[in-house]
C-alpha cells in the first residue's frame, strides 16, 4: 500500500534549477493569469480610462467575464459601444468624447466596489453602466455615499423595487439614492408568468433556485405573486451554485407532488439540471427564469427542454426594430434583455448630461427622470435627442427594451412575454401586459 | 426508494472523484508535492475529451486519448514548471502549483470561452426498477462506475504485479534506499506524473461526460479530490478510492437528508465528515500519517 513519503530527495544532477527559465516561465504565468483580473478599455484608440480630461467623457462599466454571467457581456458591450459611436459621431456630449473605461469585477461585490472606487477617482468617471444584483445589493448605501449615478441594465432584484431614483425630486438630491435600471424588476416577469402559470391550471407548484441573490430573488417573487393568486408552493429548494450535477436535488425536488415546476439558475448550472432532468425522464412542465433565454440555452438543451416556459420583459421598447438593425450591423453578438437595456442605460445617461449641460454625476443624476419620459419630444437615440435639445424642446427618451420611463424609484416597467422552448428557439405562447400583474408585486 | 436512489448518484460522483483522487494521492505520496495544480488535468482533459467526441471518435477512443493527452501535457507541465523549482521545498512547489493552476484554467478560459461544452456521446438509455420504487439508473451513470472500476484494478495490477510497481512502493517507504538497490528513481517519477496527470483527465473526461466541460469543472473539484485523498489516509491510492466513496454518498445523501433550507450544504456535511474521522484517526482511513506535509 502506498504511504506518504516525506523524505523525498530530489535528483540534483537532473533537476538542477535554471534561474533564467524559472524568470521566463515566471513571466509568462504572470501574463497570463493577470488577464482574469486585468482592466481594459472599450475606447476606439485603446487608451487608458484615466484621461479624463476637457475632451473626454468617461463613464465607467464594470465587467464580469469571469464570473457565470458572463455570456452577457459581449452583447452589453456592443450595445454600449454602439450608443457612444452614434453619441461620437454626432459630435459629442456637450462637444466631449464619450469614453468607458472597463475593468472586472467578476461579479463580486468586494471587487464591484473597488473598480466603483477606481472609476470614480482615478478615471473620472461621471456615472456607472452596468451591475448585476449581487454586486449591487450589498452595496446599496456605498453607491448612494459616492453620489454618482448607477444606470444598470441588469440587476432585476426586488431590492430595487422601491430603491434608487431620486424620490421624484431631482432638485433635492438630499433623497437622492443614485441607482436606476433600465431593465424591469424581477417582480414583474416573474409575477407575470407565475400569473400565466396559474391561469393554465397549475395550481400546485415546486420551485428549484440557485443561492445567489438574484435566483433567490427570482424564487421569492414567483412564490409570492403565485400564492396571491391562490396557487400553492408544495416545494422548495434551494441548489448551490457551479455544481457539476444536480441529480441529487432532481431527485429530491420531483418526490413531491405538483402540477408544473419553476427553475431560477444561472444559464450554465440550468444547463447541466435540465440535461440531467431529461436524462433522468422526470417530465413536468417547467417555466424558468429568463435570463437562460440565449442561443447557446437552444443549442444546448432545446431538444431535451423543449416545451419549457420562461417569462421575460417584452422587447415593448417602441424603437425595438430601428435598434435591431443598426445592432446586427455593428457587430455579430448575440442580443439580448441585457444588451437592449445596455444601450438604453448609456444613452439615457448621455441625454441626462446634455440635457443638464454639464457633464458630472450630478447633472446626470438629475436630468435621468426628465429626460427619460413626457412630456417632450420623443426620441430613440442620443443624436436625436440632441437635436431635440438644441432646439429647446423638452425630450422622452423611447427606450428599446422598455419605454424607459423611470419611476420615482429609478424603475421601469414593461409588459411580460411567455414564450416556449423549441429546439429552433423561443416561440411566443402569450403577453401579460404590465397593467394586469401590478397587484401581484412583491414589494 | 430516495436513499437508493441518491447511494447511486453517490457511487457515481464518487467513481470520477477516486479516478481523480488516486492520481493526486500518487504524486503527493512519491513527489511530496501538494499539487493545487491537479485540479486543471480534469479540466483538460474534459476538452481534449469533448474535441475527441466532436471529431466523432468512438467512446473507447475519447477516454483513451483523454487519458494520454493529459498525461502528456501534465508532464510537460510538470518538465517546465515544477520540476526548476523541486529544489526549493514543499511550499514554493506548493505556490507554483498555485500559479499553473491558474494560468491554464484561464489559458482554457482564453481559448475556448466560458461555454459549457457537452461531450456528445448520445442520449443515454435509463433503466428503471419499479421494485425499488422507481430508482433508475442510465447509460452514463454505467459509465463512471465501470470505468472507474477498470482503472482501480489496472492500478492495482500496476502496484503489485510490476516491477515498476514494486519500485514505486520501495520508493514511497525510503527512496534513498531504492535508490541504492537500483531503482531507477527519476524514470520512476516521470511514470508517476504521467500516471497521475493521465488519472486526472479521465476523470475529467468522465466528468465531462456526466455534466460538462468549463473552465473550472476541475478547479471546482479540488477541494473534495483533496479532502477524498486525505480521508482515505494521505498518500494511499486505496485509501483515496475508499475516502472518495465515503465523500460522494455523504453528499448526495446530504441533499435529501438535510432540510431544504439548507440541502445545497451537501460539500460542507463532507467536510465536517472528514473533520470528524481525522479527530479520530489522524492518519485518514487508512492510517497514513500527513504531519510530514
Amino acid at each position: 500500500m502506498f504511504g506518504f513519503n516525506g523524505g523525498s530527495v530530489p535528483d540534483s544532477t537532473e533537476y538542477s534549477p535554471n534561474r533564467r527559465q524559472i524568470l521566463k516561465y515566471g513571466a509568462a504565468a504572470f501574463g497570463v493569469t493577470g488577464l482574469a483580473g486585468c482592466s481594459s478599455d472599450g475606447s476606439p484608440d485603446g487608451g487608458s480610462g484615466d484621461d479624463s480630461d476637457g475632451d473626454t467623457i468617461v463613464f465607467g462599466e464594470p465587467t464580469m467575464e469571469t464570473s457565470q454571467f458572463g455570456f452577457i457581456m459581449a452583447g452589453t458591450n456592443q450595445s454600449i459601444d454602439l450608443a457612444i459611436e452614434e453619441i461620437n459621431e454626432s459630435g459629442g456630449l456637450l462637444g466631449s468624447t464619450v469614453e468607458v473605461s472597463r475593468r472586472e469585477t467578476g461579479s463580486d461585490p468586494t471587487e464591484f466596489r473597488e473598480v466603483f472606487e477606481q472609476f470614480v477617482n482615478n478615471d473620472g468617471a461621471v456615472g456607472i453602466i452596468r451591475a448585476t444584483s449581487a454586486e449591487l445589493t450589498p452595496n446599496l448605501e456605498f453607491v448612494a455615499e459616492r453620489e454618482t449615478p448607477l444606470i444598470t441594465n441588469g440587476a432585476g432584484t426586488t431590492a430595487l423595487d422601491d430603491y434608487g431614483g431620486d424620490s421624484g425630486t431631482p432638485e433635492d438630491m438630499s433623497d437622492d439614492e443614485w441607482v436606476w435600471r433600465t431593465i424591469a424588476s424581477d417582480s414583474v416577469s416573474t409575477a407575470g408568468g407565475a400569473k400565466y402559470m396559474y391561469e393554465q391550471g397549475n395550481e400546485r407548484m415546486a420551485i428549484l433556485a440557485g443561492n445567489s441573490q438574484g435566483e433567490r430573488s427570482w424564487a421569492n417573487s414567483f412564490e409570492a405573486a403565485y400564492e396571491n393568486l391562490g396557487g400553492e408552493i408544495v416545494s422548495r429548494l434551494e441548489v448551490q451554485n457551479g455544481k457539476n450535477s444536480y441529480q441529487s436535488e432532481l431527485s429530491r425536488l420531483f418526490e413531491a407532488d405538483f402540477d408544473a415546476w419553476g427553475l431560477s439558475l444561472k444559464r450554465d448550472d440550468a444547463t447541466t439540471l435540465v440535461r440531467e432532468w431529461n436524462n433522468a425522464g422526470y417530465g413536468g412542465q417547467m417555466i424558468a427564469e429568463s435570463g437562460i433565454r440565449s442561443d447557446e440555452f437552444v443549442d444546448a438543451v432545446g431538444e431535451q427542454a423543449e416545451g419549457a416556459l420562461i417569462a421575460f420583459t417584452a422587447t415593448s421598447g417602441p424603437n425595438y426594430g430601428e435598434f435591431e438593425e443598426k445592432y446586427r450591423e455593428f457587430g455579430d453578438a448575440e442580443l439580448h434583455q441585457w444588451a437592449l437595456a445596455g444601450y438604453d442605460a448609456m444613452t439615457v445617461a448621455a441625454l441626462a448630461a446634455q440635457q443638464g449641460g454639464d457633464a458630472s454625476p450630478e447633472a446626470i443624476q438629475q436630468n435621468l427622470a426628465s429626460v427619460s419620459k413626457p412630456p417632450g419630444t420623443a426620441v430613440s437615440s442620443f443624436p436625436e435627442g440632441k437635436e431635440a435639445l438644441e432646439n429647446d424642446e423638452e425630450i422622452n427618451y423611447e427606450g428599446v427594451l422598455t419605454p424607459t420611463d423611470f419611476t420615482d424609484d429609478g424603475n421601469v416597467v414593461g409588459d411580460v412575454r411567455v414564450a416556449q422552448l423549441t429546439p429552433d428557439g423561443f416561440e411566443d405562447e402569450a403577453l401579460v401586459s404590465a397593467d394586469e400583474i401590478r397587484d401581484l408585486f412583491t414589494s | 426508494m430516495s436513499l437508493i436512489q441518491q447511494g447511486i448518484f453517490g457511487l457515481v460522483t464518487g467513481s470520477y472523484i477516486a479516478i481523480a483522487a488516486i492520481g493526486f494521492t500518487l504524486i503527493y505520496g512519491l513527489v511530496n508535492m501538494l499539487n493545487i495544480a491537479y485540479g486543471e488535468y480534469l479540466t483538460i482533459g474534459a476538452y481534449v475529451g469533448f474535441l475527441a467526441a466532436d471529431s466523432g471518435l468512438p467512446l473507447v477512443a475519447v477516454l483513451g486519448l483523454g487519458f494520454v493527452a493529459t498525461a502528456a501535457i501534465g508532464w510537460t507541465l510538470t518538465k517546465l514548471f515544477f520540476r526548476p523549482v523541486v529544489e526549493k521545498g514543499p511550499i514554493p512547489l506548493l505556490i507554483t502549483s498555485v500559479g499553473v493552476g491558474i494560468v491554464v484554467r484561464n489559458g482554457v478560459r482564453l481559448f475556448s470561452g466560458n461555454e459549457l461544452r457537452y461531450l456528445d456521446v448520445g442520449q443515454p438509455a435509463v433503466y428503471r426498477f419499479s421494485a425499488l420504487g422507481g430508482v433508475f439508473v442510465n447509460t452514463k451513470q454505467l459509465l463512471v462506475v465501470g470505468t472507474a472500476l477498470s482503472a482501480f484494478v489496472a492500478v492495482h495490477l500496476l502496484l503489485t504485479r510490476t516491477n515498476v510497481g514494486i519500485a514505486m512502493r520501495a520508493m514511497k517507504d525510503n527512496e534513498s534506499l531504492a535508490r541504492i538497490n537500483g531503482a531507477r528513481v527519476m524514470r520512476i517519477r516521470n511514470l508517476v506524473w504521467l500516471l497521475a496527470c493521465g488519472l486526472g483527465g479521465l476523470g475529467g473526461v468522465l466528468l465531462g461526460i456526466q455534466t460538462s466541460a468549463s473552465p473550472t469543472m476541475g478547479f471546482q473539484q479540488l477541494l473534495v479530490i483533496l479532502a477524498a485523498a486525505t480521508l482515505g489516509g494521505a498518500g494511499s491510492a486505496y485509501g483515496a478510492v475508499v475516502g472518495a466513496y465515503i465523500l460522494g454518498i455523504v453528499i448526495e445523501m446530504s441533499v435529501v437528508l438535510l432540510p431544504a433550507e439548507i440541502s445545497q450544504l451537501g460539500t460542507t456535511v463532507a467536510f465536517l465528515v472528514l473533520i470528524a474521522v481525522l479527530l479520530v484517526r489522524p492518519g485518514g482511513i487508512t492510517g497514513q500519517e500527513v504531519t510530514k506535509v
